[in-house]
């Protein structure tokens, strides 16, 4: 059995959970929708702040909404590896000949996968709710690189803490994290606009960085400048994810 | 003291009792609102620039009054999942073979969580001033929207024990958590409504939150005003009574089965 059968044998797996576990999955979809339409609306008087970067508020909020729905995606693969090692389904893999790093693998696979649905219908409704894309169908590449590598990077958190607690229960603080990196970097306001303690904490949270590389397209130019600190930030993020998330399958399977 | 008052007094107690040696149960209704209180104090600092922005001091004044009234609102999902929890556990059947008060059922929750905001509301003060806030109304003002928080807090509790005493189950009613998250946001609880435009301005005018809010919010930053403070309380106390009046229903059927 190859490593890379395994993996998409759980991959897949995981994708079929959607149909049978809708409520696991929903909040991927549900929550960036609710946040384009709360942040939106709510703070459509931001623009007229000096200096904001956009024209629109819609333009400023859904990349965040929609990097939010694919770290949702990430952190629902997290709950479903948490569910498998409540009920013991887990151990079944543990106890098979499968490569041990597909056992991760399949469970991120499925987390980038699983992100495409928000990474589509976001942007779906940011047309027909008129966002800007000032770079044309171009717009959405920096934003589909960042929405896939924060799903990555959630599932390596969301899947490391599940293998540690072992229960579903470790969910709320699987989500806090991901709610914290979000707001303690640029996602309501940009840099510039952010005062006291906030401020100096989103000029060195690598989330700034992915939000900026995600926002270009819909506030102006897409530019390398803007793009590579993006990128540099998500293969951070990775890398110390990736370590956390491979230590805590070893410490199931040594 | 009657028995009847004296059901509703213990019941009352129990409820306050139970929920105070649940910490993990508080930590919702205290926690998330500080975490927004602090987030968007420091983020929207500039946003009080904004022409047509109310005259406030900082973010943290304008804040301050959404943040009690989120607490009690967060709070009031305890009463109801408590509620369920005695009927999962048989404690709710072996209270109705008992000669006890059948509303002191529901007003013990009720009041259990009216407690629990009203105090609530003077500790997220007393942070929120060690950051620097200033209260316009002083402590009339403080009282003010303690009591408007407490009676919202009641009036959201009476809902949540209407889905507990129906399901029974405290999984169900943790469920109706997102619905007042979104209420919240579809209000004018994180800014002014004169700034929101489009429909998204008419939701938050149709939203009773928003009313509730403004009123608690002049009493922090325009200072005490009687009638402010009335329409705040009457639109809490109002809710309090289409939440009694259903949780009452939702009792009555289930007794009904009972029967």
């Amino acid at each position: 059995m190859s490593a890379l059968n395994v993996t998409w044998g759980i991959t897949a797996r995981s994708l079929m959970l959607i149909p049978r576990f809708p409520s696991t999955f929903f909040p991927s979809l549900i929550m960036p929708l609710f946040f384009l339409v709360a942040f939106a609306g709510a703070f459509s008087a931001f623009v007229d702040l000096p200096g904001f970067p956009a024209d629109s508020m819609l333009d400023w909020v859904l990349p965040m909404s929609t990097l939010q729905g694919c770290a949702f995606a990430g952190i629902t693969t997290g709950m479903a590896v948490a569910r498998d090692l409540e009920n013991g389904f887990f151990d079944r893999f543990i106890m098979s000949p499968a490569p041990r790093g597909a056992l991760l693998a399949g469970p991120l696979l499925a987390s980038v996968l699983r992100a495409m649905f928000p990474l589509v219908l976001l942007p779906v409704v940011g047309i027909a709710a008129g966002v800007n894309f000032h770079e044309g169908v171009f717009t959405v590449i920096p934003l589909a690189i960042a929405g896939l590598g924060i799903a990555l990077v959630a599932g390596m958190w969301a899947v490391g803490l599940a293998l540690r607690a072992r229960s579903q229960q470790a969910a709320p603080l699987m989500q806090m994290a991901l709610f914290l990196s979000f707001f303690l970097s640029t996602a309501q306001m940009p840099l510039h606009l952010l005062t006291g303690w906030v401020h100096a904490i989103a000029r060195f949270n690598p989330m700034t960085n992915i939000l900026e590389l995600a926002r270009q397209g819909f506030l102006g130019d897409i530019t390398w400048a803007t793009t590579w600190p993006g990128l540099v930030s998500l293969a951070g993020m990775a890398a110390v994810l990736g370590i956390f998330a491979a230590r805590g399958l070893r410490k199931i399977v040594p | 003291m009657s028995s009847v008052a004296a059901h509703y007094a213990l019941l009352s107690k129990r409820s306050l009792v139970n929920t105070i040696r649940q910490p993990i149960a508080i930590i919702p209704s205290l926690m998330f609102p500080l975490i927004f209180l602090a987030l968007n104090s420091a983020a929207l600092a500039e946003s009080i620039n904004l022409p047509g922005f109310p005259a406030v001091d900082s973010f943290l004044q304008f804040m301050i009054a959404t943040t009690i009234i989120q607490g009690g609102l967060f709070g009031s999902i305890a009463a109801g999942a408590d509620m369920a929890t005695d009927i999962e556990g048989g404690f709710f059947d072996r209270l109705i073979a008992t000669p006890v008060s059948r509303t002191s059922i529901l007003v013990g929750r009720v009041a259990g969580a009216f407690t629990l905001a009203f105090f609530q509301a003077f500790l997220f003060f007393g942070i929120a001033m060690l950051f620097g806030l200033t209260v316009d109304g002083g402590f009339l003002g403080m009282l003010g929207v303690a009591l408007i928080s407490a009676t919202a807090g009641a009036g959201f509790a009476s809902f949540s024990v209407a889905i507990g005493i129906k399901s029974g189950s405290a999984e169900v009613v943790q469920g109706s958590f997102p619905l007042i998250f979104t209420l919240m946001f579809l209000s004018s609880a994180f800014f002014p409504r004169t700034l929101m435009s489009g429909w998204f301005q008419d939701a938050a005018t149709i939203n009773p939150l928003s009313h509730m809010i403004e009123s608690a919010r002049s009493l922090v930053i325009s200072g005490w005003d009687v009638a402010e403070f009335l329409y705040g309380l009457s639109i809490a106390a109002g809710l309090l009574v289409i939440g009694i009046v259903i949780s009452l229903l939702a009792l009555r059927a289930r007794l009904a089965d009972k029967a």
